[in-house]
C-alpha cells in the first residue's frame, strides 16, 4: 500500500464528507427534511447507497443515516510516522468518500441544481434504468466489455478525441467526468465537435469529481439488474462488478485528494485507476483483478506522437482491466468458415504455395511478454505474392507472438496446431501439415480475390482472439518471405521444436499431481470416462494430457476436467484414490475403479473412439494390439470391429482395452504386465506408420530386435499359427511370469 | 399370496419451477417430483406434467391440413389463437414469434413487443415465448419480450449456450424462467444449467429442453437422454435437476409420416388420424420419459394427451 495515496485519500474523503455534511445541513435549513431527493428515471433511489445498504433516500432527512455511516467509515489521517497505512482503510475511506458524493449529488438534485449546464450544454447526469439495463444486458453477455470513466481534461483536445476514439473501437461506454483547473475532457470533445450522448456510448456526468459517483451507481444498479442478489448485498454486488463488469478509471492530468478518495472508492469495486501523471503505483493484485492503480506519465509513453500514445495508453488500460477482445469479422477477401476447411487446391488452379516438396514453410508460436507484442500488429517482412510467377514456391515463416496473462509455455504446441484448422477456413486456401512440414497453396481464385499473404496474419489474429481469448490477450504475426531470413528463422525454430519434443518426452506421470478427464464421448458412452495422464494420449489420439490442461483454462466448465491424483493406492498399476474417486462419480457409478497401466485389472474403459485395441492371448502369454485401419483378422479371431462391440460402450473388459497409439510408444505403456515385452502381433500399419519410433522403444527396452519377434496380419491371423512363429523367433514373452495368475 | 412391490429410495428431487403466478397471471408450478413419472407408489409427485399448446406470431407456413382445419381463422391472430388454446384446455401457451426469423419477415423487436403484449392481454395463462431459433435475432426480441412480461414470470427461450448470457441475465433482471435448451446430450444440458448458475439464475428459474426427436426420428435418443437426466438429478444431482420441457408437437407435425396425404401405403390410413397419432404418441412417449411440460399442436392431441395424463397421474 503506498503511504502516500492512502494519506491523500483519508484525507480527501474527510474533506468531501465534511463538506457533504455542511451541504445537507444548510439544505435542510433552507428547504426542510421533507423535501424529495431523487434521481431521474430510477427504482433504485440513491443507488450507491441502496445498493450496498438496502437505504432507500427518498427526501433531504433520509440522507442523515448515509451521512453518518460515511462519517463512522472514516479513518484517521495517518500521522506522519506511521508509514505502512493499513489498505483497508484506505478502501473505508473510499465508500465514505462515495456516500458524501452520492449525498452531495442528492441535495444537488433536490435543489434542482442537477444535471448540470456548461457553456449552454445540458450533460446528461446520471443514466436512467431503461438504458442502464440495455447496456446491462450487453455487458452481461460480453457485446460491451465495460466502461471507461474518464476523469480530467486531456494533454490537448487531439488526444482527449483519440482517446475516446480507441475506446469506443474497444466497445468500451466512455464515461466522461471532472476538470482539470477547471478544463474538462467535456469541453475538450464538445470543442472538437464530437457527438455525445447515449448513441454514440458516451455519457456526459459532470465536470467536477462528484459526478464519478454516476458511474458508480450504474455499476451497483446493474449489479442489483443482473447479478441475481437483491439491494444491501453489498459483497455479491462488488464482487460481480470485480469478475462482471469490465470497468476502470482513466485520470488525466494530477491527481487531487478528492481523486484519489474516489479512486479508492473505486478500487472498492474491483475497478482499477490508471493515471497519466506520475503517482505512486499499487501494483499487486487483490481488490482488483490485475494491479490496483497504474501510473502512465503520458510523455513517458512510447509513440511517435501524442496520437499514438494516446493509442498505447487506452491498449495498457485495456490490459490492465483484463479485457478480452472479440474480432466479430476476420477481415479477408475471401469466405470464411468450416465448410471450406476439406478444400483441396490443385495444380491446375495453384497460384503460389508454401511448403511441401523441395519448399520452405514452418510455423512457429512463442509466448512472449504483454509489452513486447502490439496486438494486430501484422506485418509482411520480404516480398508479397503480387510478383510471383503462377503456380511458383515461395518461402514462408508464419511466427506467431502471444501474450497473455494465463498464458503458460506449455500452451505453445497447443496453440500452434491450430494454425492449420484457422488458416483452412479460408475460401480457396488449403493448408496441410504444421511445424517445419507446413504446406499451404493459395488457389488462383482466391487471389485474383484479393488474398494475400498478410491475411494469414488477419484469420490468425481473429481465431486466437475469438477461440483461446480465454488464454490469450494480445497476438501479433510476422509472415517473413525473404529465403535468407526464412532460412535463419527455420534453424531457429527447429531447435525450439527439438526443446519441445524433449519437454514433452520427460513430461512423465510422476511431475504432475493433477491429471484431466475427458468426457466428450459420454453423449453415446454414458459409463465411459477418460482419464489422460502425461504419459498416456487420450484413447482416440486426439487429446493428450497438455491438450486437456489447456482447454481446461479455456472452458473451465468444459468437457476436461482436472482429476486431482490423490494418495496412492498402487503405483505399478497406476491406480491413486483421486483418480478412482473421480471416475466413480463420473461414470454414474458404473465403473469403480480404473487403473491407468494395466491390461488385467481395471483397464480404462472405452467410449468407441479408440485407435487401437489391445487383447490377451492366452496361449502366448502376451497381447495383440490391432489398429482401427487394419481391417483384416486377428489371432483373437475377431476383426477390430467386431472386438469393439465387446470392449466399446464403457464396458470394463479386464484382458482387453481400447488405446491411442501413442500409448505403445509410452515407458506406462501396460508397465504393470511388463510393457512392449508382452506384444506379440501387432497390425501392420502401425509397424510401418510407427517404425522409428517402435524400433527407438525396443532399443529403451533393452529388447533391440523385438519388431522382428512381432508378428501381423501378413504373417499369421490364428493363434495356432502364431504360437509356433513366436517359438520359432524366440519372443521374450513366452518366457515371462505368466500374465493370468 | 401378497407380492411386494419393490420401491426404489431416491436421495434427489426434480426442482420445482413456477411459471406465471404474479402480474395477473395464473399460477403453474411443474417439477418437485422424487421419483420417475408416475410412480405415485414410489415417492411424492406433487405436480402433474402441464400442456402448453404453441401459438406461432403469424400465419404458420407448411402446417399440414389437418392442424389448419382444427385452427380456422385464429391462425391469423395470435391473441385469439391463445385464448381458443385456453378454451382447449391448455395449461400454459407457447408462443413462438416465428415472424422474427430473417426468411420468415425478420421482424423486430417492436413487433414482438406488440404481439407478446396482445396474447398476455388475450389469456391469464402463463406464457412461454419462443424465438425465431436464429441466435442474434433471438436476443433481439426476447429481451422485448421480457420487458413486456416483466414481472409475470414468463418462459424465455431457447436459451442456448451461444445466447445464454443474454437470455439467463434478462431472466434474472425481469424475474422469467430460462428455457435451456441443448441438443440431445446429458453433459451439454448439465453444463448449460452450471453456466446459468454461474450467472447468477437459481435452478428453479431453468427448464431444460433436451431437444426433442419424434416417433420414428429419434424419440428413443431423446428419450434415453432424459431418463439418464432424470436419474441423476434423483441420485442427488441438482445441476440436472431442472424440470424438462419437450416439444412434442412441433417435432411430429414435422414429419412425413404426419404430413403426407397422397404416395404412402393404404395401411398408413388416414391423414388426420394417423397424424394425431403420431403427435400422441411421442408426447406420451416423453412424458414417461419425465417430461414436465409437453408443448403440443393439435387440440384433440390436447384433449387424449391430457386424459392420458390424468389416468397416468390417478
Amino acid at each position: 500500500m503506498s503511504r502516500f495515496i492512502a494519506t491523500a485519500a483519508i484525507r480527501g474523503a474527510r474533506a468531501i464528507v465534511d463538506e457533504a455534511d455542511k451541504l445537507l445541513t444548510d439544505a435542510v435549513q433552507k428547504l426542510g427534511p421533507d423535501t424529495p431527493v431523487a434521481f431521474p428515471n430510477t427504482t433504485y433511489f440513491l443507488p450507491v447507497i441502496y445498493g450496498l445498504t438496502a437505504h432507500k433516500v427518498q427526501k433531504l432527512s433520509d440522507l442523515n443515516w448515509p451521512l453518518q455511516h460515511a462519517k463512522d467509515l472514516l479513518p484517521p489521517v495517518p500521522r506522519g510516522n506511521l508509514w505502512l497505512p493499513y489498505l483497508g482503510e484506505t478502501l473505508d475511506a473510499g465508500m465514505a468518500t462515495l456516500y458524501a458524493e452520492e449525498i452531495i449529488e442528492g441535495v444537488r438534485w433536490a435543489k434542482g441544481e442537477q444535471p448540470e449546464v456548461r457553456n449552454g450544454y445540458k450533460l446528461n447526469g446520471p443514466i436512467d434504468d431503461v438504458q442502464m439495463r440495455a447496456w446491462g444486458i450487453q455487458m452481461v453477455d460480453g457485446r460491451m466489455p465495460g466502461f471507461a470513466a474518464i476523469i480530467g481534461a486531456a494533454k490537448s483536445n487531439e488526444v482527449a478525441v483519440k482517446i475516446v476514439r480507441e475506446l469506443q473501437s474497444k466497445g468500451q461506454l466512455v464515461f466522461l467526468i471532472g476538470n482539470n483547473k477547471g478544463r474538462s475532457i467535456i469541453d475538450q470533445l464538445l470543442e472538437s465537435g464530437v457527438e455525445l450522448g447515449y448513441d454514440t456510448f458516451t455519457v456526459t456526468f459532470g465536470t467536477d469529481t462528484v459526478s464519478a459517483i454516476y458511474a458508480l451507481g450504474y455499476a451497483t444498479r446493474a449489479g442489483i439488474s443482473f447479478g441475481g442478489f437483491k439491494a444491501g448485498d453489498a459483497r455479491a454486488n462488488l464482487l460481480y462488478n470485480k469478475f462482471r463488469c469490465f470497468a476502470f478509471a482513466l485520470a488525466l492530468g494530477p491527481v487531487d485528494d478528492l481523486k484519489y478518495a474516489t479512486a479508492a472508492g473505486a478500487i472498492n469495486y474491483g475497478f482499477p485507476v490508471i493515471a497519466d501523471t506520475a503517482i505512486p503505483n499499487i501494483l499487486p493484485t487483490g481488490v482488483t483483478k490485475y494491479e490496483h492503480v497504474v501510473s502512465l506519465p503520458f510523455d513517458d509513453i512510447a509513440g511517435k506522437d501524442d496520437l499514438e500514445k494516446a493509442e498505447r495508453l487506452v491498449q495498457r488500460c485495456i490490459e490492465i482491466r483484463g479485457i478480452k477482445i472479440k474480432v466479430a469479422q476476420i477481415k479477408i477477401p475471401v469466405a470464411y468458415g468450416p465448410a471450406f476447411e476439406g478444400e483441396v487446391v490443385r495444380k491446375e488452379n495453384l497460384r503460389v504455395e508454401f511448403g511441401g516438396k523441395g519448399g520452405m514453410a514452418f510455423e512457429w508460436l512463442q509466448t512472449k511478454n504483454l509489452d513486447e507484442v502490439e496486438d494486430g500488429k501484422i506485418t509482411v517482412v520480404g516480398p508479397e505474392l503480387d510478383d510471383a510467377p503462377m503456380g511458383s514456391k515461395m518461402p514462408l515463416a508464419i511466427m506467431v507472438d502471444v501474450a497473455g496473462r494465463k498464458m503458460n509455455k506449455d500452451f505453445e504446441p497447443v496453440l500452434e496446431r491450430q494454425i492449420h484448422h484457422f488458416t483452412n477456413g479460408a475460401e480457396g486456401i488449403q493448408h496441410m501439415g504444421q511445424r517445419d512440414i507446413t504446406w499451404i497453396r493459395f488457389s488462383k481464385s482466391a487471389v485474383s480475390k484479393g488474398f494475400h499473404i498478410k491475411n494469414i496474419g488477419d484469420i490468425l489474429h481473429a481465431a486466437f482472439h475469438n477461440q483461446f481469448g480465454a488464454i490469450v490477450d494480445k497476438i501479433q504475426i510476422t509472415l517473413y518471405t525473404d529465403p535468407a531470413k526464412v532460412k535463419d528463422l527455420l534453424e531457429q525454430a527447429r531447435v525450439v521444436y527439438q526443446e519441445r519434443n524433449v519437454r514433452t518426452a520427460n513430461l512423465t506421470d510422476e511431475a504432475v499431481d493433477t491429471y484431466y478427464s475427458c468426457s466428450l464421448c459420454q453423449s453415446f458412452a454414458p459409463t465411459h470416462i477418460c482419464v489422460i495422464n502425461p504419459e498416456r494420449v487420450g484413447l482416440c489420439g486426439a487429446y493428450n494430457w497438455l491438450d486437456c490442461r489447456a482447454s481446461y483454462e479455456i472452458n473451465p466448465r468444459g468437457p476436461n476436467q482436472p482429476v486431482p491424483k490423490g494418495a496412492v493406492v498402487d503405483a505399478s498399476k497406476g491406480e491413486w484414490e483421486g483418480s478412482n474417486k473421480f471416475v466413480y462419480e463420473h461414470t454414474n457409478m458404473a465403473v469403480q475403479r480404473m487403473t491407468l497401466y494395466s491390461l488385467m485389472d481395471a483397464p480404462m474403459t472405452t467410449c468407441g473412439c479408440c485407435e487401437c485395441v489391445m487383447v490377451l492371448l492366452p496361449e502366448t502369454n502376451g497381447v495383440m494390439i490391432v489398429s482401427r485401419d487394419d481391417y483384416g483378422q486377428t489371432p483373437s479371431g475377431m476383426t477390430f470391429t467386431s472386438l469393439m462391440g465387446t470392449v466399446g460402450g464403457g464396458l470394463q473388459t479386464p484382458g482387453m482395452m481400447g488405446h491411442g497409439k501413442f500409448y505403445i510408444l509410452s515407458k506406462k505403456f501396460i508397465s504393470k504386465e511388463g510393457g512392449i515385452k508382452r506384444v506379440v502381433w501387432l497390425s501392420k500399419n502401425l509397424k510401418e506408420e510407427m517404425a522409428e519410433e517402435l524400433k527407438e522403444v525396443c532399443e529403451r527396452e533393452g529388447v533391440p530386435d523385438l519388431m522382428d519377434k512381432i508378428a501381423d496380419g501378413t504373417i499369421c491371423t490364428t493363434v495356432e499359427q502364431l504360437v509356433p512363429w513366436l517359438q520359432e523367433k524366440g519372443h521374450p514373452a513366452l518366457a515371462m511370469d505368466a500374465i493370468l495368475q | 399370496m401378497p407380492v411386494e412391490i419393490p420401491v426404489e429410495k431416491w436421495n434427489g428431487q426434480v426442482h420445482q419451477v413456477k411459471l406465471g403466478g404474479a402480474g395477473g397471471r395464473k399460477e403453474l408450478v411443474v417439477g418437485g417430483e422424487n421419483t420417475l413419472p408416475f410412480l405415485k407408489f414410489e415417492g411424492n409427485i406433487p405436480h402433474r406434467p402441464a400442456v402448453a399448446i404453441e401459438v406461432v406470431d403469424q400465419p404458420p407456413q407448411g402446417w399440414a391440413e389437418p392442424l389448419v382445419k382444427a385452427w380456422g381463422n385464429v391462425l391469423q391472430d395470435p391473441a385469439a389463437w391463445a385464448k381458443k388454446a385456453a378454451e382447449y384446455g391448455a395449461d400454459l401457451i407457447s408462443l413462438r414469434l416465428r415472424s422474427a426469423h430473417p426468411e420468415e419477415g425478420n421482424t423486430g423487436a417492436d413487433h414482438a413487443r406488440k404481439v407478446v403484449a396482445a396474447v398476455l392481454a388475450a389469456v391469464d395463462l402463463p406464457v412461454i415465448v419462443l424465438g425465431p431459433e436464429v441466435a442474434q435475432k433471438d436476443n433481439e426480441v426476447l429481451v422485448a419480450a421480457s420487458e413486456v412480461g416483466r414481472g409475470q414470470r414468463l418462459g424465455l427461450g431457447d436459451c442456448l449456450d451461444k445466447n445464454y448470457r443474454t437470455i439467463g441475465a434478462t431472466c434474472l433482471a425481469d424475474g422469467h424462467v430460462a428455457i435451456a435448451k441443448t441438443p440431445i446430450d446429458m453433459n451439454l444440458a448439465k453444463q448449460l444449467n452450471i453456466l446459468l448458475s454461474d450467472l447468477g439464475l437459481p435452478l428453479d428459474a431453468i427448464l431444460m429442453d433436451p431437444t426433442t426427436g419424434a416417433l420414428g426420428y429419434g424419440l428413443e435418443y431423446t428419450y434415453s437422454v432424459m431418463e439418464r437426466l432424470r436419474i441423476t438429478a434423483l441420485m442427488g444431482d441438482k445441476m440436472t435437476s431442472p424440470p424438462m420441457i419437450c416439444t412434442a408437437g412441433e417435432e411430429s407435425w414435422r414429419q412425413k409420416e404426419s404430413k403426407a396425404t397422397a404416395g404412402v401405403p393404404q395401411s398408413w390410413g388416414e391423414q388426420e388420424q394417423r397424424a394425431i397419432l403420431w403427435e400422441k404418441i411421442t408426447a406420451i412417449g416423453l412424458l414417461n420419459a419425465g417430461a414436465n411440460v409437453i408443448v403440443l399442436r393439435h387440440p384433440r392431441t390436447v384433449e387424449d394427451v391430457k386424459a392420458a395424463i390424468n389416468k397416468l397421474s390417478a
